[in-house]
């Protein structure tokens, strides 16, 4: 396969896009530059206005198999991704069995290597059974390549065991992810703490349950010379004691989630479901903090925390209804309809902090639009709309507050090595 | 649209009416129950005609909206106002007063909601207009003036204390 | 105009306030009569969904809809919570089978009536759902106090106790300050929460709170486990910081101020026993009126079964 990307707006790390030619030959990127011929036979794809970017990569993802597959499987989970302009993910390890062993790591490889379209890294669990007692099988993980170690989902309640676990498996050149929550403060894990809880009648979760989780963990992680990395920070304290701590040296990372930048409490409006997740939607306050974060480099990259559920389970009341949103099929879309389109951040942004970073925390290689590299890029139509009709989406769930509605942008056309994995 | 009975017409049908029970009034002590709305201002207008002629009666005033047949089909229900009745019901001589009389079905609603307050020795009624088109078998003991209309035609009565004036207008629906 | 539903005060409009408040007189005024009972609902059938034990809301509602001629079903269900997995359309799919005109919802899930709602064409009241709404309580609450003060504006009331977990103190408080009701609330720091609705003043000493100036102070009632989940030490201990001692009653009594309560009492919890006796205590007619309150409600709401269940056959 071979594709002439002609006239689009090459998007990079740093700095504002800038505009080119991309001739992609048996995939690998032969040349980029200005008024470039297509060789015979080379089909020619006018991205006159679009921006050409290097593809996303997710780096928190529920994808339930094994085990709830009613909800998501690698398959229809990968192929969301691709929908969404991404073209790697990390599985959370909170399936059913739980990701704690070299035989599911091997399993779940197995079936996406069968079935998937793009590659799939997996995290493994940090104890054994994701129940917060006893090391999960961590050498055997990391000899399949396993390189996160998370509960997600949980905290690692006891921190004497996440202390043991950091000292153990940072010699193995691993780092953890954590999820941030005091659970004995958090109520039933249902929504923010605040003027809303209080009008809705439902007990909240003080931030202060997330943020205190968050320094205890980054603190054993400072104390034992571990990597960690902050999942899904939701509020602006949260920001500030990541952005405190990366101040005075510790190896810790953070990622901020789409909806927490987004949406905030006063969402849920009558009991809606879709925008009921852990960690819950913040404030007004919150939600400028973490832009601000975000800009300013405290977020290292963005996650979506992508969370497949059934309708029939989001159905149910507000405290039932299981925590989580799909975000991998409108994460970028809705990313540049309310931030990009408004003038709030540039591509480079997003390139750094949806594409390069993730995959840097993965050990991976970014996958930039330059000369030489092995082609992993989208274009992307700013001027287009994308309804995020149940048609649209190609997840097994549609548990997405955009569900139905229409966002400026569109993903056009999505090329991994000499696949088209997407054109539209 | 047109006015059919101004302010001096609706004089002499409310003189008429007292006319009429002035006589049962004399014989014996009357309760006169206006319904509400409108039929309450016809009652004190006969109450004070009553007075002025020295006979000594009761006065009453009944909301009948929660004793209406056609509540289901209503997208709203009527607003409920007070009904006020503080003679004893039991064994009263009742003057039942509307303004306009149609299809009978507002005095079978206000016949069940009296009965309800006591048992009567008697009830009679009172209308200040007679339209006609009756649809279930009641008429009145004693009648203001009555009117020739169509089925359809609307009678619109606006009275001083309720609607600033007194008129009578007839709406014919081509 | 007329509503399907009757959820929470928050969607309610001042007019609708002052309506409903001015038809649960005409509704007192029957109870006078010796035939309490009024056509109005002929035919109709009201469903009793109490997911939660209550006997003082259920019969409160029973009576009102009987006194309405409406036939009222008691549906037995159980005292627990929706099991998990059946959604709530799996419940109302049920509810549809029963062809009820009104139903009346009490629940520990906050939001659950509304849900219900959306997914029937009968009337919803919400008889109390979790710690989010009871309306019903809020209106026979305003309509109370309207009884002892006609108008309203500018009076202030003291809701004292468990704020944190009651429904009641939010409907009743929020109907209160449509209504220009100056509110403040008093209770332990554990139990009133820092962020919750603006423009109610905060108390957590009692007496500073009698120097507001209340004139009706609305008690909560306790409930024990809140002792066991350590919101406050002891019972004891409770009464003698926020309960209407002997003491706070002579200065209460001395200042005429109303006392309200939702019942049922705790006596020596609350309030002293002394106070049940008080000429000022309005608790009695709040029962009295919650069914007038709720004849109104029902009155005034408008299922969509009739007209369009005949449209589709």
């Amino acid at each position: 396969m071979s594709l002439l990307i002609k006239g689009g707006e090459i998007a990079r790390e740093e700095g504002a896009p800038v505009r080119g030619d991309v001739l992609v030959e048996n995939g690998v990127i032969k040349a980029v530059g200005q008024n470039l011929e297509a060789p015979e036979g080379v089909r020619e794809v006018d991205a006159d206005g679009k921006i050409v970017a290097p593809a996303m990569f997710d780096a928190h993802v529920h994808f339930r198999e094994p085990g709830q597959e009613h909800k998501e499987d690698i398959a229809h989970g990968t192929e969301a991704a691709i929908n969404g302009g991404v073209t790697g993910v990390v599985m959370m390890p909170n399936t059913s069995p739980v990701i704690d062993s070299a035989a599911v790591v091997g399993a779940v490889l197995d079936k996406a290597r069968q079935v998937s379209r793009i590659p799939v890294y997996t995290s493994g669990c940090i104890t054994k059974g994701r129940t917060g007692e006893g090391l999960a099988g961590i050498d055997g993980m990391r000899n399949l390549g396993v390189v996160m170690l998370t509960d997600d989902g949980d905290p690692v309640a006891n921190p004497a065991v996440l202390k043991n676990a950091m000292e153990y498996a940072t010699s193995f050149g691993m780092f953890f992810a954590s999820h941030c929550e005091v659970p004995e403060l958090s109520g039933p894990r249902a929504l923010n703490e605040g003027k809303v809880s209080y009008q809705l009648g439902i007990k909240g979760s003080p931030a202060c349950s997330e943020e205190i989780c968050m320094d205890r963990d980054i603190r054993l992680a400072h104390a034992t010379g571990a990597h960690v990395h902050i999942q899904h920070v939701s509020s602006a304290i949260g920001m500030k004691t990541v952005r405190w701590w990366k101040e005075r040296g510790a190896k810790v990372t953070a990622e901020v989630a789409p909806h927490h930048l987004i949406f905030n409490e006063e969402d849920i409006g009558e009991y809606d479901t879709h925008y009921k997740m852990n960690p819950p939607l913040r404030t007004l306050e919150d939600n400028a903090a973490l832009l601000e974060g975000l800009k300013e480099g405290v977020f290292d990259l963005i996650a979506t925390d992508h969370a497949p559920h059934g309708e029939f389970e989001k159905g149910q009341d507000f405290v039932s209804a299981p925590n989580g949103i799909t975000g991998l099929e409108t994460a970028l879309v809705s990313l540049h309809d309310r931030f990009i389109a408004a003038g709030e951040f540039g591509w480079d942004l997003i390139v750094k902090r949806y594409s390069a970073e993730p995959r840097r925390l993965m050990g991976l290689d970014p996958v930039a639009v330059e000369e030489g590299k092995s082609a992993e890029l989208v274009v992307f139509d700013p001027a287009g709309e994308t309804t995020f009709s149940r048609d649209f989406m190609r997840s097994k769930s549609v548990n997405t507050p955009f569900l139905n509605q229409t966002l400026k942008g569109r993903v056009d056309l999505v090329v991994r090595g000499s696949e088209v994995l997407l054109e539209r | 649209m047109a006015v059919i009975l101004d302010e001096n017409a609706i004089g002499e049908a409310v003189a008429t009416l007292v006319e009429q029970i002035r006589a049962t009034a004399q014989r014996s002590r009357v309760a006169i129950v206006g319904i509400r709305s409108r039929g309450d201002e016809v009652a004190e207008r006969v109450c004070a005609a009553l007075e002025e002629a020295k006979i000594e009666h009761d006065y009453g005033m009944l909301d009948i909206s929660l004793y209406r047949d056609d509540l289901s089909h209503l997208a709203e229900n009527p607003k409920l106002q007070s009904s006020e009745i503080t003679f004893q019901m039991d064994g009263a001589e009742i003057v039942l007063v509307d303004d306009v009389l149609f299809t009978g079905r507002t005095i079978r609603a206000a016949l069940d909601a009296v009965t309800d307050y006591g048992r009567p020795a008697r009830i009679q009624l009172a209308v200040l207009i007679d339209r006609g088109h009756r649809e279930i078998p009641i008429q009145p003991d004693y009648t203001g003036v009555k009117l020739e209309t169509a089925r359809m035609d609307h009678v619109i009565v606006r009275l001083k204390k309720t609607d600033g004036e007194d008129a009578v207008e007839l709406v014919t629906t081509p | 105009m007329a509503r399907k539903d009757f959820l929470d005060i928050a969607s309610l409009s001042r007019e609708e306030v002052d309506l409903l408040l001015d038809q649960a007189t005409p509704f007192k005024e029957l109870f006078t009569r010796s035939v309490k009972k009024v056509p109005a609902l002929k035919g109709k059938s009201v469903l009793m969904l109490f997911y939660e034990p209550s006997t003082r809301t259920l019969s409160s509602f029973e009576v009102a809809a009987k006194r309405l001629s409406a036939d009222v079903i008691d549906l037995d269900v159980p005292h627990s919570s929706v099991t998990k997995g059946e959604t709530v359309k799996d419940t109302v799919d049920t509810l549809q089978a029963m062809r009820a005109d009104y139903i009346v919802v009490r629940h520990k899930m906050s939001g659950l009536p509304r849900a219900i709602a959306r997914q029937t064409r009968a009337s919803v009241i919400n008889a109390g759902d979790g710690a989010h709404a009871h309306p019903t309580q809020a209106l026979l609450d305003a309509f109370t106090l309207k009884e002892a003060f006609p108008d309203l504006s500018g009076r202030k009331i003291l809701i004292a106790g468990d704020i944190l977990h009651s429904r009641v103190a939010r409907s009743t408080s929020r109907l209160f300050l449509k209504l220009g009701v100056e509110v403040g609330f008093l209770g332990p720091g554990s139990l009133v929460p820092r962020t919750g609705p603006e423009g109610i003043t905060r108390f957590t000493d009692f007496d500073e709170a009698l120097r507001w100036g209340p004139d009706a102070v609305y008690l909560l009632r306790v409930q024990m486990e809140r002792q066991e989940a350590q919101y406050f030490p002891s019972v004891h201990e409770y009464h003698r910081v926020y309960g209407v001692t002997q003491e706070r009653f002579k200065r209460i009594r001395g200042e005429g101020i109303y006392i309200m309560h939702p019942g049922p009492v705790n006596r020596g919890v609350e309030l002293c026993h002394e106070v049940m006796d008080y000429e000022r205590s309005l608790i009695n007619q709040q029962v009295e009126n919650g069914i007038a309150a709720r004849m109104a409600v029902l009155y005034w709401l408008k299922p969509q079964t009739d007209s369009e269940e005949v449209n589709r056959e």
